[in-house]
């Protein structure tokens, strides 16, 4: 059973982001804002596989969660460029990556989704009025979400790296 | 005689005697100086539970509510009549079906519940969801189990509205906050803080007349047209039991 759980460990690790997505654990916001969960999954799984491997994980994470969202506005280039830009630097510092790095990187990433959203959403709503009031919302949206990512990926992140890592190490 | 005089000495007013006749001759001058008004003023207060005209008004404010509900849903009922005729919006509280939130995204872009109640129940795209205080949102997708609520300060919700006191309508936009704007497409209008916001009557979206909330602040500088920031009386953030209201048309 271990065996089994270990093995799938990154699939079963997977299910996890659109539960979290749904779910929005309160003792992890701040102001009802959640961190970027897909990213701390992300940056340990394109660092392992590099960076195709890791822009596909993104495609494929941005459709479930845009399925999950059912918005009009789409994650998908957001991931697909975190995934691409992940892998990079993971084969750059040869898997070798600092706790506080993951930090950094995620927070990065999360402004990267953030902006490529918040540009879809200041677009569609180009010619109405209440466009001024839209900049206010999506600052303080990306900012918090900024802080809470850099903030938990470090605990996350590891967690998951040394789970992957060790999964292709021992070759399961 | 022993024994006698064993029990006057056992009363304790025959040991203190002097002082009580005292005590009661002060007891009865005060009386007869304040002509016993101070026993009234006892009486008063004791007899108060038992008036006739207390208990009698809490008949008449029973039987006020009763008159009052009995108006009121004279009054729902005529509405729908009327609105039958005209063909417009109509609900009535037989068609609310309670539903509980399950997910909560109200801090994040996607501004959001998820109830417990979807097409199992009855529940369809574009029925409006309430909980105490008033309007939350309308039901935008739905599956077999649960239904998705796009909540009011969403950026993408837009719902007619009007404000009662001075009978202006416009459109009520969510900008991602807890405090959405309220667009009128008039200049000079007679709009000022406190005004109560309801969903409007001509709305082919919502029921008419349900409470959304109070105008916070007015902004009529802004341009080319007059904007009101609206303070929501449902909170989405602290609401765990929703009404989804059916719609008729």
């Amino acid at each position: 059973m271990l065996r089994f759980l270990f093995r799938n460990c990154s699939i079963f690790t997977f299910l996890g982001i659109p539960i979290l997505a749904v779910w929005n654990p309160r003792l992890f916001s701040i102001m009802d804002i959640q961190p970027n969960w897909p990213i701390f999954w992300l940056l340990p799984w394109s660092i392992i596989n590099g960076p195709i491997n890791g822009s596909l994980t993104g495609l494929f994470l941005g459709i479930i969660l845009d399925i999950l969202n059912n918005d009009f506005y789409t994650q998908i280039p957001g991931f697909i460029i975190c995934g691409f830009w992940f892998g990079k630097v993971g084969f750059k510092n040869k898997k070798q990556m600092i706790n506080y790095q993951y930090g950094l990187l995620a927070s990065i990433g999360c402004f990267i989704c953030g902006i490529i959203y918040f540009v879809q959403i200041l677009l569609n709503h180009l010619l109405e009025e209440k466009n001024f009031f839209l900049f206010n919302y999506g600052l303080k949206i990306i900012s918090t979400q900024i802080f809470l990512t850099g903030l938990l990926a470090p605990v996350f992140c590891y967690w998951l790296f040394v789970l992957f890592k060790y999964k292709k190490r021992l070759n399961f | 005689m022993i024994k006698n005089r064993r029990l006057s000495s056992s009363r304790w007013w025959n040991n203190q005697k002097k002082w009580f006749l005292f005590i009661v001759f002060i007891l009865v001058v005060f009386l007869r100086l304040s002509k016993s008004l101070i026993v009234r003023d006892i009486y008063y207060f004791i007899s108060k539970p038992f008036w006739p005209g207390e208990f009698q008004r809490e008949i008449l404010r029973k039987s006020n509510k009763k008159e009052f509900n009995i108006k009121i849903d004279q009054l729902e009922y005529d509405n729908l009549r009327l609105r039958k005729l005209l063909s417009l919006q109509r609900s009535s509280k037989s068609d609310s079906i309670s539903a509980s939130v399950i997910s909560r995204n109200t801090g994040s872009w996607w501004k959001k519940v998820i109830l417990n109640k979807g097409k199992r129940s009855g529940i369809e795209v574009g029925d409006a969801v309430v909980g105490p205080g008033g309007l939350l949102g309308i039901v935008e997708d739905i599956s077999t189990f649960t239904a998705s609520t796009r909540l009011l300060t969403s950026t993408e919700s837009k719902v007619g509205a009007w404000v009662q006191r001075s009978n202006i309508h416009g459109i009520l936009s969510g900008v991602g906050n807890d405090g959405p704007k309220l667009i009128f497409y008039e200049k000079d209008i007679d709009i000022k803080a406190g005004d109560y916001v309801l969903s409007s009557p001509a709305s082919t979206l919502l029921p008419p007349n349900l409470p959304i909330g109070i105008i916070e602040s007015v902004d009529k500088n802004s341009k080319p047209f007059t904007t009101a920031t609206v303070q929501l009386t449902a909170d989405p953030q602290a609401i765990d039991w929703v009404q989804i209201l059916k719609l008729k048309i």
